[in-house]
């Protein structure tokens, strides 16, 4: 650039400076609106939108999808479709490093690149047409980011459209450009149509993609969700050997570990000199020459991170002097004279608690999973007679009251339940209420069955 | 009083001179997308302050960061706002700086005698990301766990040396407690460090040069 542009340029500069404005107040005053509106907003996405509760992090959960931030979105999308790309596409480094070296090399030296002195929109065409391009793929990448590449039934359509849409028309416009980049009016319509058939083609994928239903995450967030989980987990996996107080010490009625001496998990011997990552540790990897399998999934086990922290938490408020218990939610809610309980509700919590340790797949137990509210009524070796509405002899009733079931010799065939410790008055009572009314399902019918 | 006060510190400090050089000045006819410079500096102050009062109470420890989080989302008197102020405040700032950007372009405001200020810019953005990339692992939850993990594998995937920026980046071949404190190391310290340095000359540069004028015909 030579010394006359560099003045003229300067000149009209001081022009536009004499017709302008002072910075203070005039132009601050617009900066000062704007930053206080992005407050404003800020202080609403904060309040109403919230951030996303999330599980802890857990290498060894390997079904997890990895996903980027949303602003690497469209470059994970791009790379996904490059990989696309027959011959090419196996050469990994030319998507993850050449491509983006260039576009950023590009967009940093362009002050030198593009030498002309000319500012005004219709003098710089192909920088223009270039970025509109490129933004435009840059938008639909990410928002087509969630859609498969091949979909659930192998069809590859989806990811044919996005690859035309998302690396072939940009890629063509781009060569059309260049091609013609002293026709304004080519160029014009060469951009327009490139941005107008993007758009289209995304549009046309987004509106095929099946609706997928989002996948809400359940995270204990407050220490009394946190112990309540650990509770529920903690009834589920320990209490077959170590007892629902963690007080066992000879294990009692367990394939394979009957009479099994252990030190009882609820002692201060355990508690104070056991930290919480070491339990968890413990929890994690079990200890399998004596007799506890691992639990973590880093060992095979079926347990995240998550919920192995839940059971050390459990453990720690229930049974360590140390630790202050918050006041935790009833298991159930009281009933009144007359109420019918539904599973939903009432049936559901406790079965989690105190049942579902033994009676889910894999356990001796006869067969009788409690897992749903269809395996409650219909699965088991004595289906027909575990569960029968209104009748007190149902298999269910009779064992929670301490009745084994015996068969025509005198023989015991189950046991009484839990085989431990019988359940409390008031739970027992929860199930004569609902076997006897039928056994509802959800708080709704059960509310129709209620005497006030 | 006031008026003593105010001129001996005035001859000291030189209120009237900042005044005239700072804030009296000439621009050209500003319209609404010239606010988006500043915004992002709003929003990295903004950012700066939270993150410091996120750090009182965060432990970077792969044993620790979550619990830390739950118990600043939990425990800590309005300690949701800070963080949810931090969270968007991320992303409505790669946001802005992006348009700012966009805007820069669309005007070729980068032509002369605004080329380095440009350059300065471009440096700008992508420090922007790097605090992206680095705050985006700090909750030690699962998202930012493997969104790391993909995101610096990619980085592995340059030729010769990818293997050692990958080592670099997580501190060995896998995502580790060292990675979480490198990671935190860079948020808070390193990358803003530079990211101030070159907020500080390109605030000089626009001060030096004003802003540029929306392109007529003639320009």
């Amino acid at each position: 650039m030579n010394d006359e542009t560099k003045k003229q340029i300067n000149e009209r500069y001081e022009r536009k400076l004499e017709k302008g404005e002072r910075f203070w107040p005039d132009t601050i005053f617009k900066d000062v609106v704007m930053s206080l509106g992005i407050f404003v907003l800020l202080l609403l996405l904060a309040t109403f939108v919230g951030i996303p509760a999330e599980a802890k992090a857990d290498p060894s959960d390997t079904s997890y999808i990895p996903r980027p931030e949303w602003y690497f979105l469209f470059l994970f999308k791009f790379l996904a479709l490059y990989g696309q790309l027959p011959l090419i596409g196996k050469i990994e480094w030319l998507a993850t490093v050449l491509v983006p070296t260039i576009a950023l090399g590009v967009l940093t030296l362009i002050p030198f690149i593009e030498k002309s002195p000319h500012r005004h929109y219709g003098k710089r065409i192909l920088p223009i047409s270039i970025m509109i391009v490129m933004v435009v793929g840059i938008v639909l990448l990410t928002l087509t980011s969630e859609v498969p590449t091949v979909a659930e039934d192998g069809s590859t359509l989806l990811g044919t459209l996005q690859t035309i849409s998302g690396i072939v028309i940009p890629t063509i416009a781009y060569l059309l450009l260049f091609a013609f980049k002293n026709n304004t009016r080519f160029m014009l319509w060469t951009t327009g149509l490139a941005a107008v058939s993007m758009i289209f083609l995304s549009g046309t994928v987004l509106a095929l993609t099946p609706e997928k239903e989002a996948e809400e995450v359940e995270v204990a967030t407050t220490l009394t969700e946190q112990i309540t989980a650990g509770q529920d987990l903690y009834s589920i996996h320990c209490t077959e050997c170590h007892g629902d107080d963690g007080s066992v010490a000879i294990i009692e009625g367990v394939e394979g570990l009957e009479g099994e001496k252990i030190t009882p998990i609820n002692s201060r011997d355990v508690l104070y000199t056991i930290t919480d990552a070491s339990m968890v540790e413990l929890i994690s990897y079990g200890r399998p020459n004596a007799g506890m399998p691992p639990y973590g999934k880093t060992y095979g086990g079926e347990l995240s991170k998550s919920e192995i922290d839940y059971i050390t938490i459990f453990m720690r408020y229930s049974w360590d002097d140390r630790f202050e218990a918050p006041v935790l939610p009833e298991l159930f809610p009281p009933l009144a004279d007359g109420e019918v309980p539904s599973y939903d509700v009432h049936i559901q919590p406790i079965v989690k608690r105190y049942c579902i340790s033994c009676h889910r797949p894999g356990k001796d137990n006869n067969n009788y999973l409690m897992t749903t509210y269809e395996e409650i009524l219909t699965t088991g070796d004595h289906a027909e007679f575990n569960v029968i509405a209104g009748n007190e002899t149902s298999y269910l009733l009779q064992t929670i009251q301490g009745q084994p079931i015996l068969d025509e010799n005198g023989e015991e065939i189950i046991s009484i339940m839990p085989p431990s410790r019988l359940l409390n008055e008031n739970v027992v009572d929860v199930f004569m209420r609902w076997i006897m009314n039928g056994m509802p399902q959800t708080a709704a019918d059960a509310a129709a069955l209620s005497t006030p | 009083m006031w008026n003593n006060i105010y001129a001996w510190l005035d001859e000291r400090l030189g209120f009237n001179d900042l005044y005239t050089n700072l804030l009296d000045r000439p621009e050209p006819k500003t319209s609404w997308w010239n606010t988006l410079g500043s915004a992002s500096l709003f929003l990295f102050i903004l950012q700066g302050l939270t993150g410091i009062f996120l750090t009182v109470y965060y432990t970077p420890s792969p044993d620790h960061a979550y619990d830390s989080i739950t118990y600043i989302m939990e425990g800590v008197a309005f300690g949701w706002l800070i963080r949810g102020i931090h969270h968007w405040g991320a992303t409505l700032m790669v946001l802005v700086v992006f348009i700012h950007m966009l805007r820069v372009f669309f005007t070729a405001s980068f032509k002369y005698p605004r080329e380095l200020t440009w350059l300065i810019g471009i440096g700008l953005f992508l420090t922007t990301l790097g605090m992206g990339f680095t705050g985006y692992l700090l909750p030690w939850n699962q998202k930012a766990y493997w969104a790391t993990t993909v995101g610096t594998q990619i980085a592995g995937t340059v030729p010769f040396i990818g293997e050692f920026i990958l080592k670099v980046l997580r501190g060995g071949p896998e995502l580790s407690a060292l990675t979480l404190q490198r990671f935190f190391a860079a948020h808070i310290w390193i990358i803003p460090a530079i990211l101030a340095a070159l907020i500080g000359i390109h605030l000089y540069l626009i001060i030096k040069h004003g802003e540029s004028h929306f392109p007529e015909k003639e320009d």
